[in-house]
């Protein structure tokens, strides 16, 4: 059965399963291996704590994603398409509709808001991405 | 002049001497800023997750797609700046709940001083 109502159990399932996806896929996995080299054990509690705080307004990440996105070489604009795709994926497999939705709204702003961060500039179009 | 494009949220006119601080607390990216009567958001850090949104009991944060707030959205970013950051809620001002609501408040209260911050 499909969950539909968040929790911290449902948001550890979210993390695990999308990241596991994460790595297996072409276009996203020499990215991250190369941003994530050592312990994913720790960027998985990271995950988890941002999605808590996002979710369930939990407070337990803080940090700056910003910065840590402008660190990581290679960054593309279509990236983060490839990761909202498989992220929406993900969220309709294990949430009902409702939940997913919610979960892809929050992702796609959070994702637009990185993307113009790291790659609008004011002398150029900026082309909105679509969910 | 250049354009500037972000996705944010942004504080407005009511939180002007209500500042209750919860946003602080709920916020991932500890993207708030402390002046002596108000909080603002830095634009270039807040990533638009819009927690803050529904914590704020005096209802003064707004998305930047609302219209309208473009002298706000400028009031944030500049005193993001200037202003400590802020992460740990503290007591609001004891009058607080008396200013909530009353209308025009930055003409007649707005404070460019900074806040303790942290």
């Amino acid at each position: 059965m499909k969950i539909d109502q968040i929790s911290e159990d449902g948001i550890r399932r979210l993390v695990d399963e999308f990241y596991a996806r994460v790595r297996a896929d072409t276009e996203l996995a020499p990215i991250f291996y190369r941003a994530i080299p050592g312990d994913w054990g720790l960027h998985l509690a990271t995950m988890r704590d941002f999605w808590s705080s996002v979710m369930l307004t939990s407070g337990r990440y803080k940090g700056n994603p910003v910065a840590v996105h402008l660190r990581i070489e290679g960054m593309e604009p279509r990236l983060f398409d490839r990761w909202l795709e498989l992220f929406s994926d993900t969220c309709g497999e294990l949430f009902d509709e409702s939940l997913a939705e919610s979960l892809r709204a929050k992702a796609l702003r959070i994702a637009e808001s990185l993307k113009l961060a790291l790659f609008y500039r004011p002398d150029r179009p900026w082309p909105r991405s679509v969910p | 002049m250049a354009e500037e494009r972000t996705l944010t949220f942004i504080v407005t006119d009511n939180c002007i001497k209500c500042k209750y601080m919860d946003c602080v607390e709920v916020c991932p990216v500890d993207c708030f800023y402390e002046g002596e009567n108000m909080l603002v958001i830095h634009p270039d850090e807040c990533i638009d997750c819009g927690v803050c949104e529904p914590e704020c009991p005096a209802e003064a944060i707004f998305p930047d797609t609302k219209p309208g707030l473009e002298s706000w959205l400028k009031l944030n970013a500049d005193y993001a700046l200037v202003w400590p950051n802020i992460t740990i809620k503290r007591d609001p001002p004891a009058d607080a709940k008396e200013f909530d609501g009353v209308s025009g408040k930055f003409e007649r209260y707005f404070s460019p001083n900074p806040g303790q911050g942290d």
